[in-house]
C-alpha cells in the first residue's frame, strides 16, 4: 500500500526527525517564533524556484536558467519601481506603478520561459545546454541594465508583498501555498499535467499517442519561467533591493530539493508534496546551520555533499527494489 | 581538387576560422596594434589555460556528458599546491605540478566514480561536486589569498619563462611563453588518445550511441572513469599555470568561468549530444572567446556585456548544431 507514497512518508519522517533533534539540542534558539517566522519567510522564494525546476525535470529536462530569470525580471521590476516612482506622487499612481512593475516582471518571465521552450522544442537543443546558454544570457542582460550595481529603495507599499503578514501568516507564504496548490492541480487534474508526465516518461510514445510534444514543452518552460518571475517579485520585495547575481546558491539547493523530494531527474515522476516537504527540510537545516554559525563555505560543501549522498542512496534503493522484484523494467 | 575543397568546407571549423579572420581585420582597423606578433604571443599566454580546460571539457562532451566542476578542481589544485609549497618551503615548480595534478586526478576520480559506477546524471553530479569541492576548499583549506610577496619564487619564474625572446626596436624584449608548449603538449596528447587509442574511440562511441558502445564491447565504466580523471588532471595543470600567470592566488578565482569555457567548446562545433567535435575547432573557439573578451572595450562596449555575449554564443552555437541534428533525425525517421 505504501508504494506510491513511500518516498513522501520517508521524507516526512526525516522532517519530523530533524525538528525533534533540533528541538532537543538547541531548543532555546530553534523553538522560537522569530526562527519559525524567518524560516517561513525564506521558504516561498526558494520553494517557487524548486517547483519551477520540478516541472522542467518532470518532462525529462532541466531549467538551469531559473535563477537568471529571477535576476532579470527582478532587475526590470526594480528599474520600473525606482525610475517611475517619485516621492511627490499620489497613492493611487504609486499603486498603479507597482501593479505595472509586477505585470511587466511576470510578462518578461513568461518571455524568458518562451525562449527556453522554443529553443528546446522547436530548435531541438538539449535542455541542459539551452538553459545553460540562457542562464548566461538573462544574467548578462540584467548586468548590462544595472551595469553591475544594485538597485535599492522601493515604495513602502511594494514591500508588503515580501514582508507583510495577514493575521500572523507572512504574505509570501500565502502566495507560495496558492502557487503550490495550482501547480499540484495542473499536474494531477488537467490534460496538460498528464501530458507533461507522459512526455517525461517516454517522449516517443507520447508523440505517437497524439500529444504535441513541442507545444507541451513550450508550455512547461513558460510555467517554469512564470514561477521564477513570481519568486523574483517576492525576492526583491523581501530584501528591498536587487543586484544581479543574487540568489545563485538557490540553483544547487533547488536541484538538491528536487532529488530529495523524489522527483526522477530523467523525467516522468514527481510530486508537489515531495518537493514542498523537501523545501521545508532544507530550510530547517539551513536555520539549524545558521544557529550553529556554520560558515557559508561549509554550507556550500554540505549542500553539494548532500546532493551526491541522496543520489547514491537513491541508486541503492532502486537497485534493492529491482532485485526484490518490486520494480522491474529499467532501460 | 574540387572534392578536397568541398571536404574542407564541410567542416564547421572553417567558418569559425573565417569569422576570426574577419573579426581580426575589423579589430586591426580600429586599433593597429592588434595585429602584432607581441599581441599574438600575449593572447597565447593568457588563453592557454582556458584552452587546456576547453580540451578537457571537449572530451567530456564527446562522451555525451557534461562537467561543470572543472573550475573548482583547478582552483583546488592551485591553492593546495601553493599552500603545500609555502608550508614545506620547497621551491620547485615540478612539485607544484605534481601536487596540483594529483589533487585534480583525485577529485576527478570522485566525479568519475559517481558517474560511471552509480550511473548518475553527469550534470547533477558535477553541480554537486562543484559545490562540494569548492566549499570544502574554502572551509577546510582556507580562504586567505596568497599575495605576490608570499608566493614561492618558482611560480613567478615559471610564469616568466619564454621559449624564445624577440627584441623590439627600442631595446625592450618580449617572447613566446612556455605556456604555448604546455598547451601544445596537452593538445597532442589528447589528440593521440582520441584518434589512435581504443580508449579514444570508446569515448566517441559512448557519445555517439551508448547502447551500441556497450554491445560493441567497450568497457563503459572504465572509459567514463578515465574521462573524468583526465579532466581533473588537465584542470590541475591549468591551476598551476593560472597562479604563475597572475602571481597571486585567491581561492575564489576561476570558479564562475565555466560558461566561457563551455561557450568556446560549443562554438568550436562540438555536438552537445556527443560523438562529434574536434580539438582544432575547440582551440578556434577558445581564440574567438579570448579575442572577444579582451576587445569588448575596443568595440565600444563595456565589460558588462561579456556575460551577455557568452550566453548568446552558447545559444547560437548549440542551436545551429542541434537544428542540423534534428533535421537529419526527421529525414532518417528517428524520433527524439
Amino acid at each position: 500500500m505504501l508504494g506510491k507514497y513511500s518516498k513522501t512518508i520517508v521524507l516526512f519522517t526525516i522532517m519530523v526527525g530533524i525538528i525533534i533533534i533540533m528541538s532537543i539540542f538547541i531548543p532555546d534558539k530553534f523553538l522560537t517564533v522569530i526562527n519559525f517566522q524567518s524560516i517561513s519567510s525564506q521558504i516561498p522564494e526558494f520553494g517557487l524556484l524548486a517547483l519551477a525546476m520540478m516541472i522542467a525535470m518532470m518532462t525529462g529536462g532541466i531549467d538551469l536558467s531559473v535563477v537568471s530569470i529571477t535576476n532579470l525580471t527582478g532587475v526590470i521590476a526594480a528599474v520600473i519601481l525606482t525610475k517611475l516612482v517619485s516621492p511627490q506622487m499620489g497613492e493611487g499612481l504609486i499603486t498603479l506603478i507597482i501593479i505595472l512593475a509586477i505585470l511587466v516582471a511576470i510578462i518578461s518571465s513568461l518571455v524568458c520561459g518562451l525562449l527556453n521552450g522554443v529553443l528546446i522544442a522547436y530548435v531541438g537543443v538539449p535542455p541542459i545546454l539551452a538553459t545553460l546558454g540562457t542562464m548566461g544570457l538573462f544574467l548578462g542582460i540584467a548586468i548590462v541594465i544595472t551595469e553591475g550595481h544594485g538597485i535599492t529603495g522601493f515604495p513602502d507599499k511594494f514591500l508588503f508583498i515580501g514582508n507583510g503578514t495577514i493575521w500572523i501568516i507572512p504574505v509570501p507564504l500565502i502566495i507560495f501555498i496558492v502557487c503550490a496548490l495550482i501547480v499540484a492541480l495542473v499536474l494531477n487534474k488537467t490534460s496538460l499535467g498528464l501530458s507533461i508526465q507522459m512526455l517525461g516518461s517516454n517522449p516517443v510514445a507520447s508523440w505517437f499517442a497524439g500529444i504535441s510534444n513541442n507545444s507541451i514543452l513550450v508550455k512547461t518552460y513558460m510555467i517554469t519561467g512564470l514561477l521564477a518571475g513570481i519568486s523574483s517579485v517576492i525576492m526583491i520585495s523581501r530584501v528591498n533591493s536587487m543586484r544581479p547575481g543574487y540568489g545563485y546558491a538557490y540553483l544547487l539547493t533547488a536541484i538538491l530539493v528536487i532529488v530529495l523530494g523524489g522527483v526522477n531527474p530523467s523525467g516522468g515522476f514527481g510530486t508537489v508534496t515531495g518537493v514542498v516537504v523537501g523545501v521545508i527540510i532544507l530550510q530547517l537545516l539551513q536555520s539549524g546551520f545558521n544557529i550553529l554559525a556554520f560558515s557559508p563555505f561549509f554550507k556550500k560543501f554540505i549542500w553539494g555533499f548532500m546532493l551526491l549522498l541522496v543520489m547514491v542512496i537513491n541508486f541503492f534503493v532502486a537497485k534493492y527494489q529491482q532485485s526484490s522484484g518490486k520494480l522491474k523494467i529499467h532501460t | 581538387m574540387n572534392k578536397k575543397i568541398k571536404r574542407i568546407f564541410s567542416h564547421s571549423e572553417i567558418y569559425l576560422f573565417f569569422i576570426i579572420i574577419i573579426f581580426s581585420i575589423i579589430l586591426t582597423s580600429i586599433n593597429p596594434s592588434f595585429l602584432t606578433l607581441e599581441n599574438l604571443f600575449d593572447l597565447i599566454k593568457s588563453s592557454a589555460g582556458m584552452g587546456i580546460l576547453a580540451v578537457g571539457f571537449l572530451i567530456v562532451l564527446l562522451s555525451g556528458g557534461i562537467d561543470v566542476s572543472f573550475t573548482a578542481i583547478a582552483i583546488a589544485g592551485q591553492y593546495i599546491s601553493a599552500n603545500v609549497l609555502m608550508a614545506t618551503g620547497v621551491d620547485n615548480i615540478y612539485l607544484a605540478f605534481l601536487i596540483s595534478c594529483s589533487v585534480g586526478i583525485l577529485l576527478g576520480a570522485i566525479n568519475g566514480l559517481l558517474i560511471s559506477v552509480f550511473k548518475l546524471p553527469t550534470l547533477i553530479v558535477t553541480l554537486g561536486t562543484l559545490s562540494a569541492f569548492h566549499g570544502a576548499l574554502l572551509a577546510f583549506v582556507g580562504t586567505k589569498a596568497i599575495n605576490t610577496a608570499e608566493l614561492p619564487d618558482c611560480f613567478k619564474v615559471f610564469g616568466h619563462n619564454n621559449i624564445f625572446v624577440l627584441t623590439r626596436a627600442d631595446g625592450t624584449s618580449y617572447g613566446l611563453s612556455v605556456y604555448a608548449l604546455i598547451l601544445l603538449g596537452v593538445v597532442i596528447m589528447s589528440w593521440l588518445i582520441l584518434k589512435y587509442t581504443m580508449l579514444g574511440r570508446g569515448i566517441y562511441a559512448i557519445g555517439g550511441n551508448r547502447d551500441s558502445a556497450v554491445r560493441a564491447g567497450f568497457n563503459i565504466v572504465g572509459i567514463q572513469f578515465f574521462i573524468y580523471c583526465y579532466v581533473g588532471f588537465l584542470a590541475g595543470i591549468m591551476g598551476v599555470m593560472h597562479i604563475s600567470l597572475l602571481r597571486y592566488s585567491n581561492p575564489m578565482y576561476i570558479v564562475g568561468t565555466e560558461l566561457g569555457v563551455i561557450a568556446a567548446v560549443v562554438l568550436g562545433g562540438a555536438r552537445i549530444t556527443g560523438g562529434t567535435g574536434s580539438i582544432i575547432g575547440t582551440l578556434l573557439g577558445v581564440v574567438m572567446i579570448s579575442i572577444l573578451e579582451k576587445n569588448l572595450v575596443l568595440m565600444g562596449l563595456s565589460s558588462y556585456w561579456h556575460q551577455l555575449f557568452v550566453g548568446l554564443i552558447i545559444i547560437i552555437g548549440v542551436s545551429i548544431t542541434s537544428y542540423q541534428n534534428k533535421r537529419r533525425g526527421i529525414r532518417s525517421l528517428t524520433f527524439r
